[in-house]
């Protein structure tokens, strides 16, 4: 048996998920398998990974249901005592599973090992920028505001915690659930979140950015709604299971939800709606600006800017700034 | 012939609970009886140093708080050599997961206060397993013993009705019983003829009430003797946020009454009896299992008495055993 099964959801993923795989078989942490959940694919996703020449590479395939139902179904065939996620597009630097591993030998209270960051561009270039979050001391509360795991290809879990937030939607001896299969955007701070309200395993960083995560630039502002909606409708799932939790924290983290949108909003070009998303937030709670003032102001700045002078000088500024606005920190 | 132990238990809460059941039935099973002479002692929370105990071992079902360890450790240091054990009524993994912030200093309280016993009994398998990976308790010195209580009214009570049309809902009303969850989403039934029928006292009452609102179908009954409860019910649900064991669960088995359960630590352990899990804590979900609950009524075996029972007493038996053999 493997004692790392590192799972990959691929869906129409043919341009980036050899460089994927390569990355995860160049691992310096060799015990491991690689279990590629082809989603539904209809471009050549699933001939590359098949043919893909590392014995330890295996294929599930099923019809499209999604990130969380492909992580699930990847989950179900793992073998491995510590489990972890890379996305198809997105790259392990060689020590990241070695660094887990130990991580999780070394504290056996933590059940989610995660690390930082680095951003790529879309044709995999660095953009200089990276996602350092906090790593020790994390609490519900830090994950609901800024989820310091930050992306979907940073976590390594052991399979004994994430078996403690298993359940049979469908009834026993039905396929688990580990990700909600409900949700189709805010899916993974739904798990961590509901993690953390309901174990008592630690989430804990190593040092390092040790993924490589890749940032897609483009997107619709009308998607930041439907993301909104998302993360609303995990607000309101979650919060029976600790009422006074959200009670006192929900306001917090909404607004850091709105600051998000309004980066991408920024970076959008749609200054309009990113001073829309900048006020819901201030009207929910002014924490991320006694909290996180630099970033705030530049966010609210960039806001105004964009919307007194349109979206050619901001352009301008972004060059310079090299993307800082496209990147998700939070 | 062997003497008889005597096996003196200290308690630092006297109301109508689990807790206080629990000793009740511990004094009076005659398989207990044939155990160890048990006596009971009410000791003040912070304040379990008792001087001039006279017993071969001593039980603790106090609730561990940093303001009682002063207290513990002079009760070791006053029964250095008596075997001293402590069960664990209160705390379980859901409990830390939602009330406590600060788990590292919450998992050092547990540490130290259980370092002063010779052993720990969790009440349930979940809570032990959470125990034990959480390091509080060191290896070797856990035992597992589900708790009972005197269950022969329920073995006594007639079979409930097929149809169920009275659904229980049994316990202090205080958060960690989930009945503000469980009220919203009973009041989403549509069936005008199914009752839900809620049994106890406690510091939420006025807001159940509230969620309650206009609903005829709800009746708050304050607290009754159990098994009066249980006759008046033809199900039982337990959708609690936190449940170290959960007693209700055994009673309402051994009553033949079908069980829904939240799943919580130690209501997973019920599944195994014949309890129904409900697999989210959410509105819709319990609604749905509700509404299951009422039109496609199962039929439940009856947990035996003596099933439950044993457990319990085998748990003592080898507990002490191993006590004597060390």
């Amino acid at each position: 048996m493997p004692y790392a099964s590192i799972i990959v959801p691929a869906y129409n993923v043919a341009a980036t998920l050899r460089d994927t795989l390569d990355s995860l078989c160049a691992q310096t942490f060799t015990d491991l398998e690689v279990i590629v959940v082809d989603d539904g694919s209809f471009d050549d996703t699933a001939a590359l990974a098949s043919g893909y020449p590392d014995t330890r590479v295996r294929v599930v395939r099923q019809a499209n249901r999604g990130l969380a139902g492909a992580r699930n179904t990847g989950i179900a065939a793992a073998r491995g005592e510590v489990i972890g996620f890379c996305d198809a597009d997105d790259l392990w630097r060689p020590a990241k599973l070695a660094a887990h591993v130990r991580h999780l030998a070394e504290r056996p209270c933590v059940g989610i090992s995660f690390s930082g960051s680095e951003l790529i561009s879309a044709d995999g270039t660095p953009l200089g920028l990276a996602q350092s979050p906090r790593l020790t001391g994390i609490t519900a509360a830090h994950i609901f505001r800024r989820n310091p795991i930050g992306n979907g290809s940073s976590p390594v879990i052991r399979r004994a915690a994430l078996d403690s937030i298993a359940w049979q939607p469908n009834g026993p001896g039905t396929r688990s659930w580990w990700f909600d299969e409900t949700f189709r955007q805010s899916e993974d701070i739904e798990c961590w979140l509901r993690f953390a309200l309901t174990t008592d395993w630690e989430i804990e960083g190593v040092p390092g950015a040790l993924t490589r995560y890749r940032i897609v630039g483009g997107g619709l502002s009308a998607a930041t709604y439907k993301q909104l909606a998302a993360w609303e409708r995990m607000v309101d799932k979650l919060t029976p299971l600790v009422p006074g939790f959200f009670a006192r924290h929900a306001g917090g983290a909404r607004a850091y939800q709105y600051r998000y949108l309004a980066r991408r909003a920024v970076s959008s070009g749609d200054g309009a709606l990113a001073i829309r998303h900048l006020r819901a937030g201030f009207a929910a709670s002014a924490r991320p600006a006694w909290e996180e003032p630099v970033k705030t102001a530049t966010t609210c700045a960039g806001a105004a800017l964009l919307a007194l002078a349109g979206p050619d000088i901001l352009r301008r500024i972004m060059e310079l700034r090299s993307g800082r606005n496209t990147a998700r920190s939070a | 012939m062997q003497e008889l132990l005597k096996i003196v238990h200290l308690i630092d809460d006297q109301s109508p609970g689990g807790v206080t059941r629990y000793l009740e039935f511990i004094a009076r099973h005659p398989g207990m009886a044939a155990m160890a002479r048990h006596e009971i002692l009410p000791v003040g929370r912070t304040r379990a140093a008792r001087a001039g105990i006279d017993a071969d071992v001593i039980v603790s079902h106090l609730t561990l708080s940093w303001r009682g360890i002063p207290g513990l450790m002079g009760l070791r240091a006053l029964y250095a050599g008596t075997p001293l054990i402590h069960v664990e009524h209160s705390y379980c993994e859901r409990f830390a997961a939602a009330r406590v912030t600060r788990r590292r200093r919450f998992h050092a309280l547990l540490r130290c206060g259980y370092a002063l016993f010779d052993r720990v009994v969790a009440v349930s398998a979940q809570q032990g397993a959470w125990l034990a990976r959480t390091g509080c308790v060191p290896e070797g010195r856990l035992s597992v013993i589900p708790p009972c209580v005197a269950l022969d009214p329920m073995a006594s009570l007639p079979a409930p009705d097929s149809a169920i049309r009275r659904i229980g809902a049994i316990g202090r009303l205080d958060a960690q019983k989930g009945f503000d969850l469980l009220i919203p989403a009973f009041r989403a039934l549509p069936f005008p003829d199914v009752r839900l029928e809620i049994f106890g006292n406690g510091p939420q009452r006025a807001a159940l009430e509230a969620l309650a609102g206009t609903d005829q179908r709800i009746t708050f009954h304050g607290h009754v003797a159990p098994e009066t409860a249980l006759a008046r019910c033809d199900a039982v649900v337990m959708p609690s946020r936190w449940e170290p064991f959960g007693l209700v669960a055994t009673e309402a088995l051994a009553g033949g009454r079908p069980l829904l359960v939240s799943g919580a630590d130690g209501l997973a352990g019920h599944a195994a009896d014949g309890a129904l899990q409900v697999p989210e804590f959410t509105e819709p979900r319990w609604t749905r299992a509700l509404n299951d609950l009422v039109t496609r009524p199962v039929r439940i075996r009856r947990l035996a008495r003596e099933t439950a029972e044993a457990r319990t007493l085998t748990g003592w038996m080898d507990l002490l055993e191993g006590l004597r053999a060390t």
